[in-house]
């Protein structure tokens, strides 16, 4: 069968016509109508489906690209405002630690004042007292003298001439 | 003579009959043309052209059925010349290097999955495009024409330069390259594809049932296989043309 098959074709090429290597006109038809193709195909199919493909491609770039502006763009609100938040968290805190430290300086200024104002008037009644005593010596010596000259007196019975 | 009996009745079942070398021929005035290969190479053209006209009847932006065959196929066909060509270049030679990979594709596949036989014609058999030397030898010419257009397009005649590149000592073999590289490429897919086509139809002649079922899956794994060599080749050899070899040592 086989043998039947390859004589067929070796008598075919010995005929000069047919056979496996038999070039004639099929070759340049072949080529042209490919080239018509390549065109038709280019026309039909290569540019529309290209343009779809490239469409679509450019759609869903430009749509991630908004959707990463958006979220930068969030991300960016989103950090602005903890920073704000931070902000405001450090300067109530600022607030709160001023407000204490001049209370406490309030109080301190309030208490020296009026701890040197106890000691100024404790100074000053010490003195009056102090004076007070004096005075009361004095007054009390005076009346020691009299009562010691009284007792004298009484004493020799006759004044004693001053 | 029992078994010869045997034979001779298989020999008159329709499908089992082998046909090389024999043509279909029409006549254009005095050249001869192989009729059987142009009518299966216009229904592999029909095929591509009533694809891409469904594919883009109505075209939309979330594709579907044939659409996104096709748009996965044009895909497919950009990566292969990106690759080849390079990312600045590969455009304008998608056409080219898409519908070699298709018309081979679809050639091969027709003539693996056809039952073409059951088709009569006068003489010969219907069979791939891709089967006939002729075809082939078409494709691969033309394979060449593109590249050294593509060569000359883009540097004139210091595509030339390409020759003793990147030693003036390398110019024969460059030369021979260009013999080649057609011959080659056109003697690579006629050979695989009659071989697969002869090698199921023995095999049919042998055993009718069953056991040529793997050897035509094989075929079908090689038809594809071999579009895709050609294409791949055909844009590796554009891509070599259009390279750039001299000052601006860019990335290739």
């Amino acid at each position: 069968m086989i043998h039947s098959t390859i004589l067929l074709a070796a008598e075919a090429a010995a005929e000069g016509k047919g056979g496996l290597f038999d070039i004639d006109a099929t070759l340049p038809i072949m080529a042209i109508q490919f080239l018509v193709l390549v065109a038709v195909l280019n026309a039909l199919f290569y540019k529309p489906i290209g343009k779809a493909i490239d469409d679509r491609d450019a759609l869903i770039r430009s749509n991630q690209a908004e959707a990463k502006e958006r979220l930068a763009k969030a991300e960016a609100m989103a950090k602005q405002y903890e920073q704000e938040l931070a902000d405001t968290r450090r300067q109530a805190q600022k607030v709160i630690a001023d407000a204490q430290a001049e209370a406490q300086q309030t109080a301190a200024q309030q208490m020296a004042a009026v701890q040197q104002e106890a000691q100024v008037q404790r100074e000053q009644v010490q003195q009056q007292l102090d004076q007070q005593k004096q005075e009361a010596m004095q007054s009390l010596e005076q009346q020691v003298e009299t009562l010691s000259r009284q007792i004298l007196e009484k004493l020799l019975g006759a004044p004693l001439a001053g | 003579m029992e078994t010869l009996n045997a034979l001779t009745t298989l020999n008159a079942f329709p499908l089992a009959e082998l046909e090389v070398g024999k043509q279909f021929y029409w006549h254009l005035g005095n050249l001869e043309i192989h009729g059987q290969i142009l009518l299966t190479s216009w229904f592999v053209i029909g095929v591509l052209v009533i694809a891409s006209i469904l594919a883009t009847r109505k075209i939309q932006m979330v594709p579907a059925g044939t659409q996104n065959l096709m748009e996965y196929a044009l895909e497919f066909i950009r990566d292969l010349t990106k690759t080849q060509i390079g990312e600045k270049e590969y455009r304008p030679w998608v056409p080219f290097i898409g519908t070699l990979f298709l018309f081979i594709f679809i050639s091969n596949w027709s003539g693996a999955l056809i039952p073409w036989k059951l088709i009569r014609i006068p003489e010969g058999e219907l069979a791939a495009p891709t089967g006939d030397i002729n075809t082939t030898i078409a494709l691969a010419l033309l394979t060449s024409l593109a590249y050294f257009y593509a060569g000359f397009k883009k540097k004139g005649l210091g595509y030339f330069g390409n020759y003793v590149q990147p030693v003036a000592f390398m110019l024969p073999f460059k030369i021979i390259e260009d013999f080649t590289k057609p011959l080659s490429l056109s003697f690579r897919l006629f050979g695989n594809i009659l071989a697969d086509e002869l090698v199921v139809a023995v095999l049919v002649l042998l055993v009718p049932l069953f056991i040529p079922l793997p050897v035509m899956a094989l075929g079908l794994f090689t038809s594809a296989i071999q579009a895709l060599i050609f294409a791949t080749l055909a844009a590796s050899y554009i891509g070599e043309a259009m390279e750039d070899h001299g000052e601006g040592h860019e990335e290739h």
